[in-house]
């Protein structure tokens, strides 16, 4: 498709969607929303010109947008009313690059215009009580029998398992090699028998993380994403599209282009707390750190772009985007006063799930240590189990 | 659990026992769901536990305020879903300094005093009408205490909650911090002496709430301490991660600092007003809390975000209370004018002699 003008994309939108407003209030990504419509309905709207996901093929629900086209397009979003696309942010943000990256075609035609249409959510099955920030040590093994695979184990803290039709799925296929080596990547449905999902509640009272018990349910071979043993190499794909900030397109920060104050701060300017130099100073440090957060994140995915994976820079952009979070949150908080004690006080939901923010997706350490290692280069930590099989290594070797 | 000064060990090692049994995960995680936990409350006050430091003539325990405020530090530390504050060194202190009786069951008091409320003599009683915000237990009281004043004169006014319309309303740990509306109550009050006045009043709130940080403070410390030495990712337990100690030191020394900062307040404020101690070590504890859930939750991973793992009944309790009697920008600003107020030459006499210096 050739380029359109900023004009040209402008209407193109104005057609389908409603602009956003100064008063226009986004959601709390995954707390506080259980809204599915709404971004079921904008998905399909979107969907037939490929304005959520421009850089997808046009047959997959995208429209072959180049960079500066895909980087136009959503700068230009963000003056539209996007519903909070939490529910579809797996198979938007993760899903979607990794099967362009690793599936064939007929995962490719299967899948990704489901996701690009809102007609199928993803949920992500990686972590496990024994593999959190050790994510190459999960446990639940996938065994070949027949052309299925048979699977056992369990994950935990798989957020939105409740609503996913399908679950991309990390195995353990081969305990015999070193723990990075032995693992695989399935497509997995979530209605199939032996998958039980018990819902866990966070503290903020949200219950959108489960725990996900499987018991010999069987997967087609074909729902195999990669080749056997290649899991991680898909999972590190998965991973940096994460924390790039994938599938977060629209929601998110608040923060509009041009003429409107971000909806956060004309939220605490209407709250009752005196307004002081103190106040000021904190309120246009976290202005100003979005901004330039926004730019390198943008200049990050041009970069992704052309060498085809997100890389090390999205570990930096996570960082950012959390120290944006928590600080509007805390700074809310602390300007309600006494008031913001309450559980209907103003910004209560968004501390709750402050914390959370430099968890999900990997910690603020592995981000950290990731940028040390594969940006400065500095040393790496000790890997003793490098070179172990995994069911000699998985009970530490220290 | 180590001593707290000028309290007998006794107390703190009954107290403790007590909670270890009757505050367990599904008991605080009830309390929450019921909006009460009368059983906790029941077999705390079997104890006599809540009256310490309000003399026997008016129908409390004795003991000091130190000992109340130990008692308080482990209501904190065991995340007890309790009015102990309100009911002991809050109501019960404004009650029985004013002469009067204190009833059997729970005693709540506005935090704010009758600055919201409109209030009129009528003969031997006063009628007040307007919203008490934010009132702890209100809903479970059997007097709400209304510290008054009226030109030069504090009162205690007790009224009956049964005559206000109560709208339950709950902090962010989910405890009671009701609506109390007042539609020309009548309410019984009685003086109170000169250093017992809604500025006193205000630091000895701000003390309560100091004492109950510095325990939950502790254990959320503690807390995760012992899970990161049994959480076990790379082979290790997470608690060897160079980045991880760093979690750890910040939550010890906050809980450090806290009870320090707390026990030095009760002191000062055993002794005589204790201002500017209990001023300091709101605002310490406060910073503290801050710091502290924030690197305590992080060290824990997704585990601590959970409702099944007890780390939120430290975290949200602690924000709350940072945000009650007095937020650090209120102790902030009065610290800081009564700084500058000492001139240069007074700011080393005031930060090694206190209150002390200032009189
Ligand atoms: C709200 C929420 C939603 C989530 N949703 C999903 C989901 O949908 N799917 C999914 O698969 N997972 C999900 N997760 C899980 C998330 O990916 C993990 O929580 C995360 O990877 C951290 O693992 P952990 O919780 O086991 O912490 P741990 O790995 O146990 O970490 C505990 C502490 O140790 C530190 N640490 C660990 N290793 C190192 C190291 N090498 N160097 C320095 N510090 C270290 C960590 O930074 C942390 O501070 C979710 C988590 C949350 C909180």
């Amino acid at each position: 498709m050739s380029d359109l003008t900023e004009d040209q994309i402008r209407s193109a939108l104005e057609s389908i969607l409603e602009r956003r407003t100064a008063d226009t209030r986004l959601t709390t990504m995954g707390a506080g929303s259980d809204d599915l419509e709404a971004g079921r309905r904008y998905l399909a709207d979107t969907v037939a010109e490929g304005w959520h996901v421009p850089t997808w093929p046009a047959e997959y629900g995208g429209r072959k947008a180049s960079s500066s086209q895909n980087a136009l397009i959503g700068s230009i979003l963000r003056e539209f009313i996007v519903p909070d696309l939490y529910p579809f942010a797996i198979g938007l943000g993760m899903v979607g690059p990794a099967l362009l990256a690793h599936g064939n075609s007929s995962q490719q035609e299967k899948w990704l215009k489901a996701i690009a249409s809102g007609t199928s959510i993803w949920c992500q099955m990686f972590s496990e009580p024994e593999a959190g920030s050790d994510l190459a040590n999960v446990a639940l093994q996938a065994k070949l029998d027949g052309d299925e695979w048979v699977v056992e184990g369990q994950k935990t803290w798989t957020s939105r398992a409740m609503w996913a039709d399908w679950a991309i799925c990390l195995a353990r296929t081969d305990p015999a090699q070193p723990k990075h080596k032995g693992l695989t990547m399935f497509a997995m449905p979530m209605a199939i028998p032996g998958v039980e999902i018990r819902p866990l509640m966070q503290m903020n009272r949200d219950a959108h993380f489960s725990e996900v018990f499987v018991e010999g349910a069987r997967l087609s071979d074909e729902w195999r994403i990669g080749d056997v043993g290649e899991g991680w190499r898909v999972a590190m794909t998965v991973l940096a599209h994460e924390r790039a900030g994938g599938g977060s397109r629209g929601g998110g920060d608040g923060s509009t282009r041009g003429a409107h104050i971000p909806t956060w701060i004309s939220d605490l300017q209407a709250l009752p707390t005196p307004h002081n130099a103190i106040w000021d100073d904190a309120v246009m440090g976290l202005y100003s750190h979005d901004a330039v957060s926004r730019w390198t994140m943008q200049r990050a995915s041009d970069e992704a772009r052309s060498s085809g994976s997100p890389g090390p820079a999205g570990s930096g952009a996570k960082l950012r985007t959390v120290k944006s979070y928590k600080g509007r949150a805390y700074l809310a908080n602390q300007s309600s006063g006494a008031y913001g004690m309450l559980q209907d006080g103003h910004g209560y939901i968004e501390l709750m799930t402050a914390p959370s923010m430099s968890i999900r997706g990997g910690t603020d350490e592995i981000q950290r240590n990731i940028l040390g290692e594969r940006v400065l280069g500095l040393p790496g930590e000790p890997r003793l189990d490098r070179d172990v099989p995994w069911k000699e290594s998985r009970r530490g070797l220290i | 659990m180590s001593e707290t000064f000028g309290v007998d060990p006794l107390i703190t090692e009954t107290a403790d026992r007590l909670f270890s049994q009757i505050c367990d995960h599904e008991s605080i995680q009830n309390a929450e769901a019921n909006g009460e936990a009368a059983e906790i409350w029941n077999a705390f006050a079997e104890t006599g536990f809540p009256w310490i430091s309000i003399g026997e003539e008016f129908g409390g325990s004795g003991g000091t305020l130190l000992e109340a405020l130990e008692v308080l530090r482990l209501v904190g530390y065991h995340a007890a879903p309790i009015p102990a504050a309100e009911t002991g060194v809050l109501g019960g202190w404004l009650l029985a300094s004013s002469g009067q009786q204190l009833p059997e069951g729970v005693v709540t008091v506005l935090p704010n005093g009758s600055e919201d409320l409109l209030v009129t003599r009528n003969g031997d009683h006063l009628t007040l009408t307007g919203r008490g915000l934010r009132v702890p237990w209100a809903r479970a009281a059997e007097i709400i205490v209304v510290p008054i004043q009226v030109e030069e004169q504090t009162f205690a006014a007790t009224v009956d909650p049964g005559d206000c319309q109560i709208t339950p309303m709950t902090n962010m740990a989910g405890e009671p911090r009701d609506t109390v509306d007042f539609n020309q109550v009548k309410a019984f009050a009685a003086p109170l002496p000169s250093d017992v006045n809604l500025q006193t009043f205000r630091f000895r709130g701000a003390l309560s709430r100091t004492a109950l940080m510095a325990g939950a403070i502790e254990k959320m410390s503690q807390l995760t301490v012992s899970y990161t030495n049994d959480r076990v990712q790379f082979g290790r337990p997470v608690a060897k991660f160079q980045a991880v100690q760093q979690h750890l030191v910040w939550g010890a020394q906050d809980a450090a600092l806290a009870r320090m900062a707390a026990e030095t307040a009760g002191r000062e404020a055993n002794r005589g007003d204790g201002a500017f101690e209990i001023a300091s070590a709101k605002l310490i504890a406060n910073q503290a809390a801050a710091r502290a859930t924030k690197a305590c939750h992080q060290a824990h991973g997704a585990m601590g975000m959970t409702q099944e793992y007890p780390l939120h009944h430290l975290s949200r309790r602690l924000w709350s209370w940072r945000k009650e009697y007095g937020g650090d920008a209120e102790w902030g600003e009065w610290l800081g004018r009564i700084a500058i107020s000492q001139g240069a030459d007074g700011l080393y006499p005031l930060i090694t002699g206190g209150s002390a210096a200032l009189t």
